[in-house]
């Protein structure tokens, strides 16, 4: 009989994504089912506020990205008031979001999804100086001495034998779907403590430009922060000296350690290619060069791909009706005018109707509504969001850099661009993306530097602060390519107050139900055809899931003081 | 100084009643102002692995959270030291990096402060609701009293 696995993380409380994969005779992922089990209502919060605030709230939504929804929230609130910000403003927003992308990237990879792929407690067997010799021979990296190695092992095996090692006590290790020998587990781990330590530093540039971290400061008509070379308060020539600092170290980082261990790493799994899915994938773009309106001046380009079609890029958008809808065949909210129709943001209704079984349940009734998530679609296609796209639609609009970091990663592995369409693809797009955005971090430093040599300080634009200048009524939308794909806030005020705000986040299209044609969404496809080596541990499900990068639960923060096990996997 | 830097972290999501306890104790605790400028406090909102640099930076730690699984019960909890679970599990997303992932990279790290205090409550009411509920405001001044207490007596160790 068909085997239902379900993956379910913090089953006590209110958990917020759960897996069911339907499996056939030989443990074949038949089919699948993504579920957010919370209910994410800001929109309701956000009614008759003061819009100048809504950024403020938007920013606690999530734990992962504050500054995401930050930055979306103020574009949105510009853009229906008819703001343009200075020069400064957009580049330090640029910078910023590209500060956030690639620290991002570096703790998914590492702390997140590496141990998909790194067996820790193999590493304890590895030879330091052949991890040396192999470390030596792929990066320039200075960390990679025997000793440095031995050090590290004997700190592992003084973890384990303290008992310990229960701080990785969760993992499956020496489950048969790890293929990396022992010394390049011990690398991987090194690189992870190496990473976590590193990631501290990148976000200081928050701290320098937004005042403080987490939660740096956005403004509606720029940014808070004050320009002036000469003064010990402002941003002066000290601050961006530590900002180019930060910059060059982390496009080392990257350089030397987190894309010689995603090539090597990905040299062993080459051959388990399952987990791509849709083939659809959606870009808003971001990174204006000029207005955001301007969208063909983005450094990531907008556009979307249908059936993994790179020689046809569809233009996109996200203010045409007839384009981003989100129904709710599957979900639990209901429409005034049908459950099963899609609604542009800018008409979009938030109304919760919970028809799902009472907790704890053994599984869902799929056939029915089986998600707080709502069902965005694109066109009616159901799209991926994410490096990948991005990845993909700057591949396929040609975009240079792109191309290079693209076919250098592909030669060293010695796989087609086909390769990309899967989970392996999406991870390998991951880095290829947080190489192109530090890459980013310089351009806009040494943009900052030309505008503020100038003698242009102007941070912000007051002309629209005073609500006695708004229009009676207006609307708008703002958006941004969050570090796991596009964002986009909706936002309609009327009388100086939030009349409607809809935010549709990346995870939404990545994680959603099927729609009312019975068409999957991205991960629920991307399980499909994957072959399951031992059902009580789904780690190929996780590798898949996490390559995504998944962000659902946008609310909570209880500590747990039991706490050993969060993610349960039961099979029923 | 045995106690050079104490960061006073705040957790919890102002947007979801309860479970906004921590930031809102925080916020009581700063407006006692005579401790001298190496006590800092963070408002660390939902941020998890983020805040890592808050734990390995100073030498002592205090942090205001909601606690589950318990039941609301109308008491604060402290929990110092080795009560505090420290570990690196197998998780969904990065949502699930919480204080106890942190303090198992900061063991691996080597980078424990000297004392490490969690002070929280059972939350009462977790809807989507700015604001805490009446029950868990009025435990506010205790839990702070709390966090008072324990950074006094840090700050006498240290002179």
């Amino acid at each position: 009989m068909a085997k239902r696995i379900v993956v379910d993380p913090i089953p006590r409380i209110e958990g917020h994504l759960r897996i069911e994969a339907k499996l056939n005779d030989s443990n074949v992922i038949e089919d699948a089912y993504s579920s957010g089990t919370m209910w994410r209502g800001i929109e309701v919060i956000l009614k008759g506020r003061d819009p100048r605030d809504a950024w403020a709230f938007t920013e606690r939504i999530c734990g992962v990205c504050t500054t995401v929804h930050a930055l979306a929230s103020v574009r949105c609130v510009e853009d229906a008031l008819g703001i343009t910000i200075p020069t400064n403003a957009r580049i330090i927003r640029n910078l910023m979001n590209a500060t956030q992308v690639t620290q991002d990237h570096l703790v998914h990879f590492y702390h997140l999804h590496a141990l998909d792929w790194v067996d820790v407690v193999s590493a304890l067997k590895a030879d330091p100086k052949q991890a040396s010799a192999i470390a030596q021979s792929i990066s320039p990296w200075p960390k990679s001495s025997v000793g440095y190695f031995k050090d590290l092992q004997q700190r592992l095996v003084g973890f384990v034998e303290s008992g310990q090692l229960g701080i990785f006590s969760n993992g499956y290790w020496g489950h048969p779907a790890y293929k990396l020998p022992a010394e390049v587990n011990l690398i991987a781990v090194a690189h992870y403590l190496e990473a976590l330590d590193f990631q501290k530093e990148i976000i200081k540039i928050h701290t320098i430009f937004g005042g403080k971290n987490p939660h740096p400061n956005y403004l509606v008509g720029g940014m808070a922060c004050a320009i002036d070379p000469n003064s010990d308060t402002a941003i002066n020539i000290e601050r961006l000296m530590m900002v180019k600092k930060i910059i060059d170290d982390t496009n080392t980082f990257i350089d030397q350690v987190y894309i010689p261990d995603l090539i090597a790493i990905a040299g062993y799994y080459k051959g388990w290619l399952y987990g791509g899915g849709l083939g659809n994938y959606l870009s808003y773009g971001d990174f204006p060069e000029t207005t955001l309106a301007d969208f063909k001046t983005l450094l990531w380009p907008r556009g979307a791909i249908l059936n993994k079609d790179l020689a046809n890029v569809i233009d996109v958008d996200p203010r045409d009706a007839a384009q981003v809808t989100e129904e709710v065949s599957h979900s639990w909210y209901t429409y005034s005018g049908g459950d099963n129709k899609g609604l542009h943001p800018w008409k979009g209704e938030t109304t919760p109707a919970y028809t799902g079984p009472k907790p704890p349940f053994e599984h869902l009734d799929t056939t029915k509504k089986y998600s707080w998530l709502k069902t965005p679609r694109w066109k009616n296609h159901p799209m991926e969001v994410g490096p990948l796209a991005r990845v993909l639609v700057a591949y396929a609009k040609g975009d240079p850099m792109i191309k290079d970091t693209v076919g250098m990663v592909l030669s060293k592995l010695e796989v087609g661009p086909e390769a990309l369409f899967s989970t392996l693809g999406r991870t390998a797009a991951r880095g290829i993306e947080c190489k192109q955005t530090a890459g980013f971090m310089n351009h806009y430093y040494a943009q900052l530097i030309a505008n503020i040599k100038t003698g242009d300080y102007r941070t912000f634009n007051s002309e629209r602060w005073d609500p006695a200048s708004w229009p009676e009524e207006c609307k708008g939308f703002g958006y941004t390519e969050a570090p796991r794909g596009s964002l986009g806030h909706w936002i309609k005020i009327k009388d100086k107050k939030i009349k409607e705000y809809q935010i549709v986040v990346p995870s939404t299209w990545n994680a959603s139900p099927r729609d009312a044609n019975g068409n999957s969404g991205a991960y629920e496809s991307a399980l499909k055809g994957t072959p399951m080596i031992n059902p009580e541990q789904p780690l190929e499900i996780l590798r898949t899931v996490h390559s995504f990068d998944p962000c659902l639960a946008c609310a909570s923060h209880l500590f747990d003081m039991n706490g050993k096990e969060i993610t349960s996997v039961t099979i029923v | 100084m045995k106690f050079k830097d104490i960061n006073v972290i705040g957790l919890g999501n102002l947007l979801y009643g309860d479970e906004g306890f921590g930031v809102a104790a925080l916020e009581m605790f700063r407006e006692a102002t005579h401790f001298p400028s190496s006590v800092h406090c963070i408002d660390g909102g939902t941020q998890g692995i983020y805040l890592l640099d808050y734990i390995e930076s100073s030498d002592a730690v205090i942090i205001f959270d909601a606690l589950i699984p318990l039941d609301y019960d109308r008491r604060v909890y402290v929990y110092r030291n080795d009560e505090l679970p420290a570990f690196i599990h197998r998780k969904m997303s990065s949502h699930q990096m919480g204080l106890s992932e942190m303090l198992g990279i900061a063991k691996l790290h080597g980078r424990m402060p000297l004392e490490i205090a969690l002070i929280g409550v059972p939350p009462r009411e977790l809807e989507l609701n700015v604001g805490l509920s009446t029950e868990i405001s009025l435990l506010l001044p205790e839990a702070v009293e709390q966090a008072h207490a324990l950074v006094d007596g840090w700050l006498s160790e240290s002179r």
